[in-house]
């Protein structure tokens, strides 16, 4: 009897403490390709179509064996993890190569493999490594990469006192703007081209008594950043990218006359109801995901909304029943020099056959064309026009293989108290305060924010 | 041997009775405490000393540069401004109707009802209050129906909405009400308590000699739960002192709401120097109240 209790203790104690290692086990390496269940049903025919030059046996093993082991980190899981396996996987059957994939959103870890054992490749979402890791990163160039195959300003992003240590293999573009081509046709707008056609648009539905805009951009402790997207995307019109990067590094003082002139457009458009939802009241007040829908809410609040592509996802959750391309579609902002958005860059620790091949095959046209087809984002590689499946990507990509450059998020990039101050600033010219007064504050923080 | 040389102990064993306690407040206060000054003191990224952050040509306070910030950046007046506006409106507001509230139940049936309903926000968590309030007082700019109470009340008797959080000179009484609203039940318990200590015999002589009930409430009544009143009053300054959960919640700080302890809060990962510095300059004005505080605490048990 006694023993029988202890027995049941035991089994007791024994299911709870596997169920507790259970609980404890980290996540199972999903990533590897070899294991992974067929492709997506792609088209695995002849890809090449308008490209001759294209073809599947592109591949350069570089003398990598089968069964060599290519050590990769990223941040991505689930779907994203589906589509760059879907984007290896041409690599992997052609070479053998098995891939360690280890998926984490920790810089800290990301730091402690770097001192321990660093993984062959890093896929990061920023390009903090660079100046963190400049010596132990290798030089893309030397690993077999094809700078050929890219535009120059995406090469230099990456660059660090002439080398080259990281590439963007992943990009979005948020330099964009939602309409309603329903509402355009029904007056008659067209999508305008130019910057100056745009603030003729503007002029003109604000004449025939539409608001052109909905500016809401309520975000709890973050309220600002959608306005923030929006000033930076003047600035590539008046300014141009050069004159970005030169805010994010400090070499602009944020309260340059650039600066100031970006605010006035902004101001103008933001803080006055016939111009936006509300006014300076509707700006600071409105959820940015409502000022979303204000533009295709029945009937709509605003002509056009300036917004992120997530904007699409969005409205398509909101009013399931409108269509993309009918009901609701984007266009660049007009006269951009250079777009705005996020990027992934690739970046090498290890210089193994297997790291140079995978290099090589990434920023190759196969890798490209891969990359399209998976519709992971864009690929900046110049061969990835025209293999993009998806509609939305594809328009966007044609707006980004027209792009003079490549800014990242300025809100995103900058120390978080200068990004805090620009929202600030922001507010308070929008909210009708001077708007040298608010700059002032923003370029404090920047020049503090930036020196060591 | 004596039962006196049993009860009589070494020096030793009195310090083995404290020790855990000694080591839990060395080791969450006393430590942290030392850890967070000696940080203040340092620059941004808490290893090299504050005066680093200097710039050329401008104003400088060497190692208490970051003192310097707390004191007269832009940003950080308005935080002590707004702080001290807190003070003045929210602690009398608070303790009045704690005060009011506890006289008043006194005297009818429902009471406990009363009381409950009155204590019940402070089971709410700060940050869902917060976020109660932010649909209070939230604004329908555009065509879309009002969803704030407040705004849907405005708009239905015929007036314009109004933009209760982003309008300065509103915005921070619209914080202090939420703050009232989640305090004077504190208030309430406390005094309601001292009220029902008062000894019943002084009352009725009140009353018996002719005092109204408003001469009984300020000239009995007020003078006996002073010492209560003065704990309460304290106590509520020091709360008040580090607001925070609903400015974070409501406003982040925008629209001219900061407040101290959100500075400190938005700092500490990219700024150690600054944020441990207001962290500092908070310790330092609260001590004083509590030192008050304990030193009240201590007369009224020499007086039982």
């Amino acid at each position: 009897m006694k023993t029988q209790k202890m027995l049941f203790k035991l089994f007791i104690l024994l299911v709870g403490l596997s169920m507790l290692l259970a609980a404890c086990r980290p996540a199972q390496p999903t990533a590897a390709p070899t294991t992974q269940p067929p492709p997506p049903p792609v088209e695995t025919a002849p890809p090449a179509e308008t490209q001759p030059p294209v073809v599947a046996p592109a591949i350069d093993c570089m003398g990598a064996a089968a069964g060599d082991e290519l050590t990769v980190m990223y941040q991505w899981s689930g779907a994203e993890e589906e589509k760059i396996n879907a984007i290896f996987k041409p690599f992997v059957d052609a070479c053998g190569v098995s891939i360690v994939a280890e998926s984490t959103r920790d810089a800290a870890v990301l730091d402690t493999r770097v001192k321990s054992d660093a993984p062959d490749l890093l896929f990061w979402p920023t390009t903090a490594p660079l100046t963190l890791y400049t010596d132990q990163l290798q030089d893309l160039g030397q690993l077999g990469a094809s700078a050929a195959n890219y535009a120059g300003f995406w090469v230099e992003l990456g660059s660090v006192s002439g080398r080259w240590l990281a590439l963007p293999v992943k990009a979005d573009i948020k330099s964009i703007i939602w309409y309603s081509p329903v509402q355009f046709e029904a007056f008659g707008y067209t999508v305008p081209t130019t910057f100056a056609e745009l603030d003729a648009l503007v002029e003109q539905m604000v004449a025939d008594g539409n608001v052109p805009w909905s500016t809401g951009f309520e975000s709890g402790a973050a309220t600002g950043w959608t306005g923030s997207d929006f000033i930076q995307d003047l600035l590539l019109v008046q300014q141009g990218p050069e004159y970005v990067m030169g805010l994010i590094s400090g070499d602009v003082a944020y309260d340059d006359a650039g600066v100031v002139q970006a605010y006035e457009t902004y101001v103008k458009w933001a803080s006055d109801e016939t111009y936006t939802v509300g006014g300076a009241t509707g700006t600071v007040n409105t959820p940015f995901l409502d000022a979303i829908y204000k533009v295709f809410s029945d009937p709509p609040e605003a002509m056009m909304v300036k917004q992120s592509g997530f904007a699409g996802g969005e409205v398509a959750k909101q009013f399931p029943d409108l269509e993309y391309g009918v009901d609701y579609d984007f266009f660049a902002f007009p006269g951009a020099q250079g777009m705005q958005g996020g990027a992934d860059f690739l970046m090498a620790f290890g210089d193994s056959a297997a790291a140079r091949a995978m290099v090589a095959y990434l920023t190759s046209a196969e890798g490209a064309s891969a990359w399209a087809r998976a519709g992971f984002d864009l690929s900046p590689n110049k061969w990835a026009t025209g293999k993009y499946t998806d509609v939305q990507l594809a328009k966007k990509a044609a707006a980004l293989a027209g792009a003079a450059g490549f800014t990242p998020d300025l809100g995103d990039t900058v120390p978080a108290p200068f990004g805090e101050a620009e929202w600030r600033a922001i507010i308070e010219a929008v909210q009708g305060g001077d708007i040298a007064t608010a700059l002032a504050a923003a370029a404090t923080a920047q020049t503090e924010g930036l020196s060591q | 041997m004596s039962t006196a040389k049993i009860m009589q102990q070494g020096k030793v064993v009195p310090w083995l009775y404290i020790l855990p306690a000694l080591l839990v407040i060395v080791i969450f206060i006393v430590y942290p405490v030392v850890n967070t000054t000696v940080l203040s003191f340092r620059d941004r990224t808490g290893e090299r000393p504050a005066s680093i952050a200097c710039i050329p040509g401008e104003t400088c306070w060497g190692v208490f540069e970051n003192y310097r910030y707390t004191l007269t950046n832009p940003e950080m007046v308005t935080a002590l401004r707004n702080n001290a506006l807190w003070l003045l409106v929210m602690v009398p507001l608070t303790v009045a109707a704690g005060l009011l509230v506890a006289v008043l139940a006194d005297k009818v049936g429902y009471e406990s009802l009363v009381k409950a309903v009155i204590f019940m926000p402070m089971a709410i968590s700060f940050i869902g209050a917060g976020v109660i309030w932010r649909f209070m007082y939230a604004i329908e700019a555009g065509q879309a129906n009002q969803i704030g109470l407040l705004n849907g009340i405005l708009v239905k008797l015929g007036a314009q909405p109004v933009a209760w959080l982003s309008t300065a000179g509103i915005n921070n009484f619209a914080l202090m009400v939420v703050g009232t609203w989640l305090w004077a039940g504190f208030c309430m318990t406390i005094l309601s308590a001292a009220l029902k200590g008062l000894p019943t015999e002084v009352l009725e002589a009140a009353r018996v000699d002719g005092a109204t009930e408003w001469h009984l409430f300020w000239r009995v009544m007020v003078p006996m739960i002073l010492p209560t009143i003065t704990v309460v009053t304290t106590t509520m300054v020091i709360i008040i002192l580090k607001i925070f959960d609903i400015v974070f919640v409501m406003t982040g700080g925008n629209f001219g709401t900061e407040v101290i302890a959100n500075r400190m809060f938005k700092l500490i990962v990219t700024d150690k120097g600054r944020s441990t510095a207001i962290a500092v300059f908070l310790l330092i004005l609260t001590i004083p109240l509590m030192i008050y505080n304990v030193h009240r605490f201590r007369q009224e048990e020499a007086m039982r």
